[in-house]
């Protein structure tokens, strides 16, 4: 008996084609990333950011870098602060090629330090205040200085989750 | 965990109380590894408590994050209170754009080239 395999073309329903092209140039583009709540994976989410900002926002690469460090700064507090171990934390970017970007990163709310919006509001003005006026220590740059300094807007929101939302935008015509 | 790796290279001097050393880091400081990372200079900085001259080799350094610039303004602390120095020396564009943002660049020097940063220390 031929043992031969063969290979046969699937005819029965017609396979739907999928897009495989860039948006075009003034289509919003939205994607959100779970991860689990592991720095391992930060390196996964900064090489994202990376290529998603160079391919389809219209920044220039040195924003696309940029953006890594507030992506990894956003995450990382959603990570170390507002979730707990074997939780999720949800990016979101929201791109509107050559007008703006947004990046939103929700914690689960269940974290060792668990703010209101209100709260983080306050301590991130606080904060905003110490790096200009004092030396700091270790910690305390990300959110204060490498997040205000890269972002147009910020904004702390309570989610319906129970967690905190962090929401910042840039716009393409103020570098 | 994220790629990091440091390699120490001792850089003869003429002063018998000086000690330079160059400190290359390649791959990516971030929150997976900076912890562990910062171990080696910390013990770099106890074993040679004065007069120590670290010119940071940043050519193969990809990533940074806030807390590695943390580490790096504690050992700028340490080491510049005990009578030495530090550099850093080709660090790529976007390593100088975050240390240009949270004011690092006003501490530490940055050299173009390694031969430079080794000139800069070696003179002063």
């Amino acid at each position: 008996m031929d043992q031969t395999p063969t290979i046969t073309t699937p005819t029965a329903a017609p396979q739907a084609e999928i897009p495989n092209t860039p948006p075009s140039g003034d289509e919003t583009v939205q994607i959100s990333i779970t991860l689990p709540t592991n720095a391992y994976f930060l390196s996964g989410i900064r090489d994202f950011t990376l290529t998603m900002t160079k391919n389809m926002t219209g920044f220039s690469d040195q924003w696309a870098f940029r953006f890594q460090s507030v992506v990894d700064e956003l995450c990382n507090n959603a990570i170390e602060h507002g979730s707990a171990l074997g939780q999720e934390i949800v990016i979101t970017f929201i791109g509107h090629p050559q007008e703006s970007l947004e990046i939103i990163v929700d914690d689960s709310g269940t974290g060792p330090n668990k703010y209101t919006a209100a709260e983080m509001q306050g301590i991130f003005k606080e904060q905003v205040q110490k790096v200009q006026t004092q030396f700091l220590g270790l910690r305390g740059r990300g959110l204060a200085k490498i997040v205000a300094e890269w972002t147009d807007e910020i904004k702390f929101e309570d989610s319906d989750k129970g967690g905190l939302r962090v929401r910042v935008k840039k716009y393409i015509k103020n570098p | 965990m994220t790629y990091a790796n440091i390699t120490i290279e001792d850089l003869a001097s003429d002063q018998a109380d000086k000690m330079v050393k160059i400190v290359k880091i390649s791959g990516q400081l971030d929150e997976s590894n900076v912890d562990e990372q910062s171990k080696t200079i910390y013990q770099l900085i106890e074993a040679n408590p004065k007069n120590l001259y670290l010119i940071f080799d940043f050519s193969e350094l990809e990533y940074l994050n806030s807390k590695a610039i943390g580490y790096l303004t504690d050992w700028y602390g340490k080491i510049s209170a005990e009578s030495g120095q530090i550099a850093i020396s080709m660090a790529q564009e976007n390593i100088v754009d975050i240390l240009q943002v949270v004011g690092l660049t006003q501490l530490i020097t940055c050299h173009v080239t390694l031969d430079e940063a080794k000139t800069a220390m070696l003179a002063s």
